[in-house]
């Protein structure tokens, strides 16, 4: 059976390629590649590991470093209203799920650009990148998360009862944090130029982030102005919401939650969205 | 790995209409040559698309074993990086059914810094496996691969050699419905090859269906059953693979027929025939008769050869001879019994003088064909180096 070459200069126009997006389809495939999400992730972190003479310790001294710079910057010389909470324990308790979402969107945004040789030559959902990048991010802030309890037994206090909420702050966090990783890791193979300014613009978002200071004052803050900020930045009263649950024995701002959740969702799948509409040309930009 | 909802059973490749192109100049990455583009781009100038693959149609039954073609930038691997979904084509219908596997540049998934022992459990999982069925083939892939002493070694620390066998032990035991091999078998000792080749005739004969590109023809034509042939990504031939690989060999040596270029000897005629003038015929006598114009008076080395494919040889012929200064030359051979079974042959010719390097470059000569006997067969899986025809008398009978 011998063949002719095509008739053709371009396909004809009903035969073109179009990537069909099956949602469930997609996260059933995402799902039985979970192990490799952790295999990966542990991949990141056994490198580091024994690249490293500290190691695992960096986990702990990144975030302790930040605190002490805080304590004493903030803290004393530009004297932020710490609601009476000791600094230190007020600029950590903020400073690790930061850190969490700082590392999350650095390393994430870079995962398929960095994990190119990879996507180039095997099949994989992609996804797998930047979720495992977020489970690195995950063991490291776990880890520094153990210093709190240190601090807490310095300052001899106690987490408050209501720091039952922190599940439901840390999955509305989880929830913007797959989002913008998705968006980030899956535009930058396209713009690597995005990949040289991601610090500075994650330097900024701290400083649009109630990290060193709070806008949990309602004196100084107009209820407008912080729902305006939940929608503009889903992190506000989540990072807040630490805070008033963990240290001071409130319960989060559920209206202001319930923004930073919806926006988190719209993120987060619209994120999802993107990056299988972008994943189909990675190969080609490798 | 995935399944798509198909009509087609497990196992089947196929793939209808496939077209993919790339960008044919990528974008500068120098924000200078960017600004000098920049003119261009307001004009409206689109930068061109290079087609890689045009039109292709390939199908695979379950179970075949189909070899890919083709001089390097046909589209070979582009094809093969769609079938296993790296790529996506743009335009075309693919479907494939089941479990795939891939062996596309096995060491992509190792990394350096990282022991034997991790390494199999990430690439394992790359590759498609839960880390239950890593850990359970764990042992069988550290026999197969031959790195027991190592296995707890850093890979920056292996071998090349090392890094593939690693990266092909655990690639040999994914079981996959569809497998699909990218010339992986280029390193690694002729040893390892041959235990690569066999595995992939265990994998054969359990109903997997193979897709394999290779350069090494005789590989093959041992292993598959039906050969494409891509040139320029288009499918130039599709078809049983002795015929296929006939015609892409033919095409491989006309192109060194133009190279060859001019030296101090020059082929006049060259002709291979029976001792009546007509075709040579398996172990029957065999003349080859060729005519030189020589330059300089030199002692040389005449060397023939015969060869299937391009520049390595099935066997050579060489004689010392004196050719004369500004003369013409008959150059004749007779081959006693001609060792070749039916087919397509090139004759090759180089002459050689001490001292003095090459008269003729190393070259195509003459093509010619064969009449008479058929290669003996032989199973799937069993790789010749030379297909030779040897006679051979059988006795079976019971003692």
């Amino acid at each position: 059976m011998s063949i002719q070459a095509p008739a053709l200069d371009v396909p004809a126009p009903q035969l073109l390629f179009r990537r069909r997006i099956r949602p469930f389809a997609m996260l059933r495939e995402l799902w039985a590649a979970r192990d490799l999400v952790m295999v990966l992730s542990e991949r990141d972190l056994r490198v580091r590991y024994k690249q490293t003479k500290m190691g695992f310790a960096w986990a702990f001294l990144t975030p302790l470093l930040m605190m002490v710079v805080f304590t004493v910057f903030f803290g004393k010389a530009v004297d932020i209203d710490t609601q009476g909470v000791p600094s230190a324990l007020f600029f950590y308790t903020a400073l690790v799920p930061w850190t969490f979402f700082a590392s999350s969107a650095s390393a994430g945004g870079t995962s398929i650009t960095g994990n190119l040789s990879l996507v180039n030559k095997v099949y994989c959902p992609r996804e797998v990148f930047p979720l495992s990048s977020i489970a690195t991010a995950a063991v490291d802030s776990a880890i520094a998360a153990t210093m709190l309890v240190v601090l807490f037994a310095i300052y001899g206090e106690v987490p408050h009862g209501t720091s039952v909420w922190v599940p439901l702050l840390l999955a509305v966090q989880l929830m913007f944090t797959v989002g913008v990783a998705l968006i980030l890791s899956s535009v930058v193979v396209y713009l690597r130029d995005l990949r040289n300014i991601l610090p500075m613009v994650i330097q900024f978002a701290m400083f649009a982030t109630p990290v060193a200071y709070s806008f949990d004052d309602p004196d100084k803050f107009s209820g407008t102005f912080r729902t305006v900020a939940s929608v503009v930045n889903p992190l506000v009263p989540v990072i807040d919401g630490y805070r008033r649950t963990v240290l001071l024995g409130e319960p989060p701002r559920l209206g202001l939650l319930a923004i930073s959740a919806g926006v988190s969702a719209v993120v987060c799948g619209g994120g999802y969205l993107l990056f299988k509409r972008l994943e189909t040309g990675f190969a080609d930009f490798a | 790995m995935p399944t798509s909802r198909s009509s087609y059973p497990v196992g089947t490749i196929s793939a209808e209409h496939i077209w993919k192109r790339f960008k044919a100049d990528p974008t500068p990455a120098l924000l200078r040559a960017r600004i000098k583009q920049l003119p261009e781009l307001f004009k409206g100038e689109k930068r061109g698309w290079r087609w890689a693959l045009q039109d292709v149609n390939f199908r695979v039954e379950p179970g075949e074993a189909v070899g890919l073609v083709g001089i390097n930038g046909s589209g070979k691997s582009t094809l093969l990086k769609i079938l296993t979904r790296v790529m996506y084509p743009y335009a075309g219908k693919l479907d494939v059914v089941g479990r795939v596997g891939a062996l596309i540049e096995v060491r992509a998934g190792i990394h350096p810094e990282l022991t034997g022992r991790e390494n199999i459990h990430l690439y394992g999982t790359l590759l498609g496996l839960t880390r239950k069925e890593v850990a359970s083939r764990f042992d069988e892939i550290v026999e197969f691969a031959q790195l027991e002493d190592a296995i707890d070694r850093q890979v920056k620390f292996y071998s090349s050699g090392m890094q593939m066998r690693l990266g092909f032990g655990v690639a040999a035991f994914l079981e996959p419905d569809v497998l699909l091999v990218d010339e992986v078998l280029a390193v690694g000792d002729s040893t390892f090859q041959q235990r690569c080749i066999d595995r992939m005739r265990t994998v054969l004969t359990q109903g997997t269906t193979l897709v394999f590109v290779s350069h090494d023809l005789a590989t093959v034509e041992g292993v598959c059953e039906r050969a494409l042939w891509l040139h320029g990504g288009v499918a130039r031939q599709d078809g049983p693979v002795r015929e296929v690989l006939q015609s892409y060999r033919q095409a491989l040596e006309q192109v060194a027929e133009l190279a060859a270029d001019d030296g101090p000897v020059q082929v006049i005629k060259a002709q291979v025939s029976g001792p009546d003038g007509g075709v040579p015929v398996t172990q029957e006598p065999c003349d080859v008769n060729i005519v030189v114009h020589n330059q300089d008076s030199r002692q040389c080395l005449v060397v023939l050869g015969v060869s299937e494919g391009p520049a390595a040889p099935i066997f050579l012929l060489s004689h010392d001879s004196q050719l004369n200064a500004d003369a013409e030359m008959d150059i004749r051979c007779r081959i006693d019994r001609l060792p070749l079974p039916r087919g397509r042959y090139f004759l090759w010719m180089g002459v050689f003088a001490r001292f003095h390097g090459e008269q003729l470059n190393w070259q195509p000569i003459a093509h010619f064909d064969v009449t008479g006997q058929d290669l003996d067969p032989g199973p799937p899986g069993l790789v010749r180096l030379a297909p030779v025809h040897v006679p051979a008398r059988w006795a079976v009978e019971q003692r």
